[in-house]
């Protein structure tokens, strides 16, 4: 039996992407984690865990991590009671990353079900364990328009599903936490991508999502080109200028400027440990960057990763060109449930999270970052399953 | 020498009997001896049968046996139509049989003559010397089914009658000796229905086809294959709903009332015909609109024994519109799939309406198996699609789905994935545009980029789609696939010359059944019939499902899969279907309101009204 002042954390959400990365960097510092999750295509939870070490080059380690197939959603997270109990006797703070990130309407069932009706279950677990503290991990997109302190929420206006059941968790994670006397925190990331340093990830989505869309759409019109003729490039003025740069005419068209705030996961991950150090209840951190990008210049980014050009951002209500060409069409489809992290004028106050790690900024997204992180995610086939080994990656990060 | 012995017996023995080269339906030809002769032994899935009965010993090399293997000249017609179908190469076994008789003649072996039977000839005074035999090597070209179900039966007698008359004859004349008889169709039903040990009728000789286009009908004689009336109705402009298209109309009729697509709009069993003249066993004659013929409107659930031979048959003609198109709308689940249906079903829009599976559709698209097996998966895992409902209109109707709202591939993404079928099974956007997170499953379709991306990733043409064919084919099957017919979801479906390919990889046997458009019964309909087959280690499937009578039932069709040449396969699904008939029978008592094919066969000319709610 550990002793409970050794500090032995709860992790859910260990095998996502935000809350992997946190598994990894606090058993690097010695953490002991019992990490609660489900078993999911067959696959116990234990095994999908140990895959992940292994990812993190981390498997020595396995020794500081436990654990527990649970299900949120039941009475003592479905657990006998005895089994409960010893989960209990061990845990001393509980991270919270366990969430639904789709958009969709018609994932709301879901959706709610993982991100507010799983909340009374584990906060219940910080009271049975008499945790010290309870973090929830939620999201920066919670604070809906405007300017966006770090506070309890007060907006009703939310772009998607995933925002608002986000923004009715940290509500819920507040009054219940307060209700028991458990000290919290929550924590606020942006869009999060890989890690800053090496270029590393082991999920694929958000930024590299339309990076690869965009690689897909260039690969199909370059197949056009240099199998078929090239008719249907021609149809639509897609050619290969002399210095076999694509000139692929597309369009984004966004209701106004902004920008999308990205910070990399190696910088979650600092202020997250950071947070966990010198917890303060009751506190909201934004892990944001203070340097967004334009859409205009992650499209340069993407131009000169991907060897194309002629994607073009409008901007204005109501805006879709007219006629949209077939790529365009298709692209405008894709990132339509993300126009609001596209074009988004908010700023994030960072007040507390400063005060944290004074002087602790995200790193910016350079073109080299965005280029290392992307060459990753190809040699990895963007997830697929048929990427080359990332052998001779580096690890070390930060 | 061996191995080719070896190859033609495999490709012999997997002959499905779908009788798909007695009909033109590539226009590449037909079998000339076979249209010369008209039996079954002239036609290449005769020979297949006679090879494989000669390679085991199982016949002797007879006289009529010399005569067809010498009537093939090895034109390679046969290849062209089975291999689109089924990827056999029949000319390989004409070969065989060629080269094993012409060995039995050049070693000087016996040939063996027909037994001396006096009856023989009493039938041959009815219907010709020619039209009845007692050979064996034709003989045993009727003798088997490839059906579980079926048990092989080598006939005493082939008779083949001309006319009404002759058939009133012969049954007196069999009747008089007790000698059973049954009458056989193009091919063979799947049930073994056509085999008998007594004569076997084969009809294939009255083929006439008269239009009576004033009063909206064709008479058809019990010879005619759907494909042959469908071609003819089609040239002046009709269409009549059709079986299969090798399958005999008269018979079909007489089978299960006639089930296809266009059921939904044209209706099943007698709405299907306006009169039926029949033979009856005793020889007398009688029609369906005398006033005294027996009520064969009437439908029995116990089942009925046939009312004789129906010699002729007026078929109902449908007008067509030169604005007719078809679209196919995914579906993630059967549920949104039978709803929907049903919903065009009650409103009317649409000609034909079916809901397929992704088996059904990777078999109907794909020129060769391996490509079946890739679009397959193309289409269910990758594209996340349970099934397609396919519906057939015209330009109202079309614009009717389109308020409807529903993503659809329309017929020109149709014809971009139909050609570039050998591309889809490596394209990576596909399952990452399909994985787009939108509100609406498959709203991607929506709009023209899809199509358009599409045609620009896929480079659909027929040169391409063909290239899996050996090379000596593939010239035909570029010029086949170039025609627009090929694609066209219109034609594919009053044809149906693609739906055979279901049997390209194993032989299968269809349980077939009306039962009410409702996804509560039918999923209970499937997950017994689906989990009996699993436990019998037997691939199965939904085959498809078309409202009939404006929504209110359906036609089903689930679908066991073996291999016909595996007794360990066959042992299991006669097991399985054994259970699986149990299981409609039990799910029958309990609704009462399911019809089973096996208690409608003989009663197909029945009011659709007395069938389904009587």
């Amino acid at each position: 039996m550990r002793q409970r002042d050794a500090r032995v954390f709860a992790l859910t959400g260990a095998t996502g992407f935000l809350g992997s990365h946190l598994m990894d960097a606090l058993i690097r510092k010695g953490r002991s984690l019992v990490i609660l999750g489900r078993r999911r295509k067959g696959m116990s939870l234990a095994d999908r865990v140990a895959a992940l070490l292994a990812w993190f080059d981390v498997k020595d380690r396995g020794a500081l991590v436990e654990t527990a197939e649970v299900d949120l959603l039941e009475p003592r997270l479905g657990l006998e009671r005895h089994q409960y109990d010893v989960l209990c006797g061990k845990v001393s703070e509980i991270i919270h990353c366990a969430s639904d990130t789709r958009f969709s309407e018609r994932t709301r069932r879901e959706a709610t079900e993982t991100n507010v009706h799983a909340l009374p279950g584990i906060i219940g677990l910080a009271k049975d364990s008499g945790a010290r503290y309870f973090h929830y991990v939620s999201t920066a997109y919670v604070s809906g328009p405007g300017p966006a302190p770090e506070a309890p929420i007060v907006s009703r206006t939310f772009s998607n599903v995933y925002e608002e059941t986000k923004a009715e968790a940290e509500r819920q994670v507040a009054a219940r936490c307060s209700l028991q006397a458990t000290p919290f925190t929550i924590v606020r990331p942006s869009i999060v991508y890989g890690d800053s340093v090496t270029g590393r990830s082991n999920r694929f989505n958000a930024l590299y999502y339309h990076v690869k869309a965009l690689q897909l759409i260039r690969d199909i019109y370059l197949n056009d080109i240099s199998q078929h003729g090239g008719r249907k490039s021609r149809e639509i003025d897609i050619h290969l200028d002399p210095e076999g740069i694509l000139h692929l005419p597309l369009r984004i068209f966004l209701a106004r400027r902004g920008h999308v705030n990205l910070i990399p996961v190696d910088y979650f991950v600092a202020v997250m440990l950071s947070v966990l150090e010198s917890p303060r209840s009751g506190r909201i951190y934004h892990i944001t960057s203070d340097a967004p990008r334009t859409t205009e210049e992650l499209a340069a980014y993407c131009e000169r990763f991907l060897r194309i050009r002629g994607i073009e951002t409008l901007y204005g209500e109501g805006q879709n060109g007219g006629v949209q060409n077939p790529p365009e069409e298709i692209f405008n489809k894709l990132v339509r449930p993300y126009l609001p992290y596209l074009s988004d004028t908010r700023s994030f106050d960072r007040t507390n999270t400063n005060g944290l790690a004074a002087g602790f900024s995200a790193p910016d997204l350079t073109y080299d970052v965005f280029e290392r992180c992307m060459r990753y995610a190809v040699r990895m086939d963007w997830g697929n399953g048929n990427g080359k080994s990332d052998a001779g990656v580096s690890r070390a990060s930060g | 020498m061996v191995n080719k012995m070896d190859e033609a017996l495999g490709i012999a023995g997997n002959c499905r009997h779908y009788a798909m080269c007695k009909i033109d339906f590539l226009g590449t030809g037909v079998c000339a001896s076979g249209v010369e002769r008209g039996y079954v032994s002239f036609y290449p899935e005769g020979r297949m049968d006679l090879y494989a009965a000669l390679a085991k010993g199982k016949v002797h090399v007879t006289e009529k046996c010399v005569e067809i293997a010498q009537s093939c000249d090895l034109c390679g017609k046969c290849d062209y139509q089975c291999c689109f179908v089924t990827g056999l190469r029949p000319t390989r076994v004409m070969e065989a049989l060629k080269s094993h008789v012409a060995r039995h003649l050049a070693a000087g072996k016996p040939v063996a003559h027909a037994d001396a039977d006096p009856f023989l000839q009493s039938i041959r005074r009815i219907v010709g010397d020619e039209w009845a035999t007692n050979d064996r090597a034709i003989a045993v070209t009727y003798s088997h089914d490839p059906s579980p179900l079926a048990v092989p039966a080598p006939p005493r007698y082939v008779i083949m009658p001309g006319t009404r008359q002759e058939i009133s004859s012969l049954l007196k004349l069999l009747g008089s000796a007790g000698i059973p008889w049954v009458v056989r169709g193009n091919g063979t039903n799947l049930m073994g229905f056509e085999l008998c040990e007594g004569a076997v009728i084969d009809l294939n000789r009255m083929k006439e086809i008269e239009f009576d286009e004033k009063n909206w009908s064709v008479r058809v004689g019990p010879g005619v294959a759907a494909f042959e009336l469908q071609r003819e109705a089609a040239q002046r402009g009709y269409r009549v709903n059709v079986a299969e298209p090798a399958a005999l109309v008269c018979g079909t009729m007489m089978c299960a009332g006639i089930v296809s697509l266009f059921s939904t709009a044209y209706g099943s069993c007698a709405d299907n015909y306006i009169d039926a003249e029949f033979v009856r066993t005793d020889g007398s004659f009688f029609s369906l609109n005398e006033k005294n013929a027996p009520n064969l409107f009437a439908f029995d659930r116990a089942g009925a024994v046939s009312p004789g031979v129906c010699s002729s048959l007026r078929v109902k003609l449908h007008p067509m519109t030169g604005d007719e198109s078809g679209a196919l709308v995914p579906f993630d689940l059967l549920e949104k799939a039978i709803d929907f249906s049903r919903d065009c079903a009650m409103r009317r829009i649409g000609l034909a309406i079916g809901i397929l599976g992704p088996e059904y559709l990777s078999s109907f698209m794909s020129p060769t198996q391996r490509t079946a097996v890739e679009v397959k998966d193309a289409l269910a895992r990758k594209l996340g699609i349970a099934c397609m409902v396919l519906v057939l209109g015209d330009r109202y109707a079309m614009a009717s789905l389109r308020e409807m709202g529903h993503p659809m591939i329309g017929q020109g993404l149709f014809t971009v994935l139909s050609l570039g079928l050998p591309s889809l099974g490596t394209a990576d956007w596909l399952e990452f545009i399909a994985g787009l997170p939108e509100e609406e499953p498959f709203g991607y379709l929506k709009g023209g980029g899809f199509a358009d991306l599409a045609e620009a990733a896929l480079c659909p043409s027929a040169w391409r789609l063909v290239r899996d064919f050996d090379p000596d084919l593939r010239p035909v099957y570029e010029e086949i696939y170039s025609r627009p017919d090929l694609t066209d979801l219109v034609w594919l479906n009053m044809f149906r010359i693609t739906s055979s390919r279901i049997g390209r990889q194993k032989q299968f046997l269809p349980f077939l059944m009306y039962l009410p458009l409702d996804h509560t019964l039918i999923d209970d309909v499937c997950a017994g019939l689906g989990s009996t087959a699993l436990r019998y280690a037997l691939k199965n499937n939904l085959g498809f499902i078309t409202p009939v009578d404006g929504g209110k039932r359906c036609v089903l069709e689930y679908d066991y899969f073996f291999d016909q040449n595996d007794g360990d396969e066959i042992d299991r699904v006669r097991q399985a279907a054994a259970e699986a008939g149990a299981i409609i029978d039990r799910l029958s008592a309990r609704t009462g309101t399911i019809r089973w094919v096996k208690y409608i066969f003989q009663q197909g000319y029945c009011r659709k009204e007395n069938l389904l709610y009587a």
